[in-house]
């Protein structure tokens, strides 16, 4: 089964749990769970069910009509909602054999048994509880192969220390809902009896608070041991490599925790109801026994709005904390750059570089040169070195509209310039189309 | 002889539960048993703090329910009087108090137990034409939403001055200082007579409060929730 708490959910839901148990059926089912407690029975045969049943209709609802109709209907219910088994696996050749489920013992439990934690009950399993871990601990210590790992260490740990602390943990509910018992008992108590019902309900404040502190010490003392015992095994576990072990201790750790927070938590609670509840008794019960106060304040209220007063506070406004000066820095506005729009335009020189290049060329021609890398070389000593590598691809711009040039297929790069090579044509000679 | 464990008031002032317990003391909050720390100060400090506060003009009261509080009598230090909002969710808180069936759950009850037993006590039609009078149309939706605006703000209020303490937005905490709400009804004799020794003492006023201007503006601002609303 899945541990993912929401698979388990969702599970649940797609098959669509659900329990309806009327107070009959839960008579039925109680009644049923003390008749094997009495007769030792195993399970129930249908004529002991519908007679158990026909009993039970008897107390609970005596004018019912056709009970034994009413029975077949009842443990159709309780078989559909997995409260009865049939166990005996016959079908229809004779009638059934029925046990009572896991689920119905455990409701009919819960209603009949007092299973709430006791300083006996407590004693008792956390005796048992020490001393298993210490058995526990002990064969951690000898065994030696993971198979014995997990017979002698993880299946204890999980099966019988498992059921221990379940079984505190399981008291301890049954202790919380004692203590809402009492806490409604008090209440119930003061209602009926007002003064009268003090010393009981001090009575009953002084037994629950003294049934918690033992228990709280008994949990203090017991779980440090059974602690120390389980961290004992881990480390053991963890030295042999037991990974499966090591995690099995852990998840006793954390339930031996859950039981050593919940006897501080509930004793905190406790305490402030204590003194809740006390200071009620003193200041509200004992100095009014007659309850009279609670009728005059009610009359007081509903005539407040035609005779209204008002209670004075004291209200002195906070002390104003000046704040401290702060220098500002000044931002300065936002503007766009102010510039003179009235300035009178720069000078600049001609660009006429072009020009100067066909000139160039055309003289560079006239004095013989035959290749387009003569001709560059004869045009670029007259331009800055930055503007060379533009100048030279002006002349061969030139040079291809002023002459016509030939070019082998594949064509040499030659120097023409410091750090300047360009791939040469070669100029027929004479030929220059003007 | 003193029981104190200060020996002089400079040293029950140079503790250093004081600040926060002055401030307390002085913006009306009650302090009791449930403050634990602050309130064993005072029980110390008692006989140090209490002609302290005399020389301010005002008196601090410690109550056998087990709680303190600063009351002015004089115009040293500044005073208020409780809205009507507060006065009915006070009151009725109070009486919540000394119900058993809230001492089953640790005084804690919830906000909407409070509505319910004040619409029970006064109706709703006289509980909004006390919390709002100046209203003058009665509309049950806008009734309904004053009322709970109303309340809101004088739980928050109540809350401040140490009547009540929040437990989440559904719960609240009754503290043993509500039965100053009770005061004119504690004891068996004339209840015009309680009050008039209450009126003396400086412990009650007569006459009408302003709901909107409790403290400060809280109440100005309720107004403005309870107009948007309606």
């Amino acid at each position: 089964m899945s541990s993912d708490p929401s698979r388990l959910i969702a599970a649940l839901a797609r098959d669509r749990i659900n329990l309806d148990l009327k107070t009959l059926d839960l008579c039925f089912l109680a009644g049923l769970h003390l008749r094997a407690e009495r007769a030792s029975l195993a399970s129930f045969e249908e004529d002991v069910l519908i007679d158990m049943f026909e009993q039970v209709c008897d107390m609970v609802d005596p004018g019912a009509e056709r009970p034994r109709k009413r029975a077949t209907h009842a443990i159709q219910r309780l078989r559909d909602q997995r409260m009865l088994a049939r166990v005996d696996g016959a079908g229809i050749f004779r009638s059934g054999e029925y046990t009572l489920t896991r689920l119905a013992a455990a409701v009919v439990e819960y209603f009949l048994e007092d299973e709430a934690l006791t300083r006996e009950s407590l004693t008792l399993l956390t005796g048992t509880l020490g001393a298993q871990l210490a058995e526990i601990l002990g064969a951690a210590k000898r065994v030696d192969t993971e198979n014995a790992w997990l017979k002698r260490v993880v299946a204890p740990l999980r099966i019988t220390v498992g059921d221990l602390v379940g079984g505190i943990e399981r008291r301890q509910r049954g202790l919380d809902a004692q203590q809402e018992e009492v806490q409604a008992e008090i209440s119930r108590l003061l209602q009926a009896d007002w003064f009268g019902a003090v010393e009981r309900c001090q009575s009953l404040l002084d037994t629950t608070t003294d049934t918690l502190r033992e228990l709280n010490e008994v949990l203090l003392r017991d779980t440090h041991h059974f602690l120390a015992l389980l961290q004992e095994i881990q480390a053991l576990a963890s030295e042999s490599g037991q990974a499966e072990s090591e995690s099995a201790v852990q998840r006793v750790i954390e339930h031996v925790d859950r039981i050593a927070a919940w006897g501080g938590a509930r004793q905190r609670a406790w305490s402030n109801y204590y003194q809740y509840t006390h200071g009620y008794l003193r200041d509200v019960v004992r100095l009014d026994p007659d309850r009279a106060l609670s009728q005059r304040l009610r009359d007081q209220v509903a005539n407040w709005p035609s005779t209204p007063f008002h209670l004075l506070v004291a209200a002195e406004p906070s002390i104003r904390l000046l704040r401290p000066l702060e220098l500002r820095a000044e931002r300065p506005a936002v503007t766009s750059p102010r510039m003179d729009r009235e300035a009178s335009p720069d000078l600049v020189g001609p660009e006429d570089t072009g020009l100067d290049i066909e000139i160039l060329v055309e003289g560079a021609l006239d004095a013989g040169a035959r290749s387009l890398a003569e001709v560059t070389e004869r045009v670029l000593p007259n331009f800055p070195a930055d503007l060379r590598y533009v100048v030279t691809g002006r002349v061969a711009d030139v040079l291809a509209r002023v002459t016509r040039t030939r070019r082998d297929y594949e064509r040499p790069w030659r120097t023409v310039a410091p750090n300047l090579e360009l791939e040469d044509w070669d100029l027929p000679r004479a030929e220059k189309s003007r | 002889m003193t029981t104190s464990s200060f020996e002089s008031l400079e040293e029950a002032i140079a503790d250093e539960n004081f600040p926060e317990v002055d401030l307390g003391l002085r913006r009306g909050r009650h302090i009791g048993r449930e403050d634990g720390i602050a309130y064993d100060y005072l029980v110390d400090a008692l006989d140090h703090l209490e002609p302290f506060y005399r020389r301010f003009g005002c008196e601090l009261v410690q109550r056998a329910d087990g709680y303190f509080y600063l009351l002015p009598s004089g115009d040293r230090l500044g005073r208020r009087q409780l809205s009507p909002g507060e006065m009915l969710v006070g009151q009725t808180l109070a009486l919540l108090y000394l119900d058993p069936a809230t001492l089953q759950h640790g005084g804690v009850v919830q906000r909407e137990t409070l509505l319910q037993r004040l619409s029970g006590l006064l109706g709703v039609e006289k509980l909004v034409r006390t919390l709002n009078p100046r209203r003058k149309k009665f509309d049950e939706r806008i009734a309904a939403e004053t009322v709970r605006t109303k309340v809101t703000g004088a739980l928050r209020r109540l809350t401040d001055l140490g009547f009540i303490d929040s437990v989440d937005d559904a719960m609240l905490r009754l503290r043993p200082a509500l039965l100053r709400f009770a005061e004119p009804v504690r004891d068996l004799s004339d209840w015009n007579a309680a009050l008039e020794r209450l009126i003396k003492s400086g412990e009650i006023a007569l006459g009408e409060a302003d709901e909107d201007n409790v403290d400060g503006g809280n109440g100005a601002e309720d107004d403005d929730e309870e107009e948007a609303g309606g």
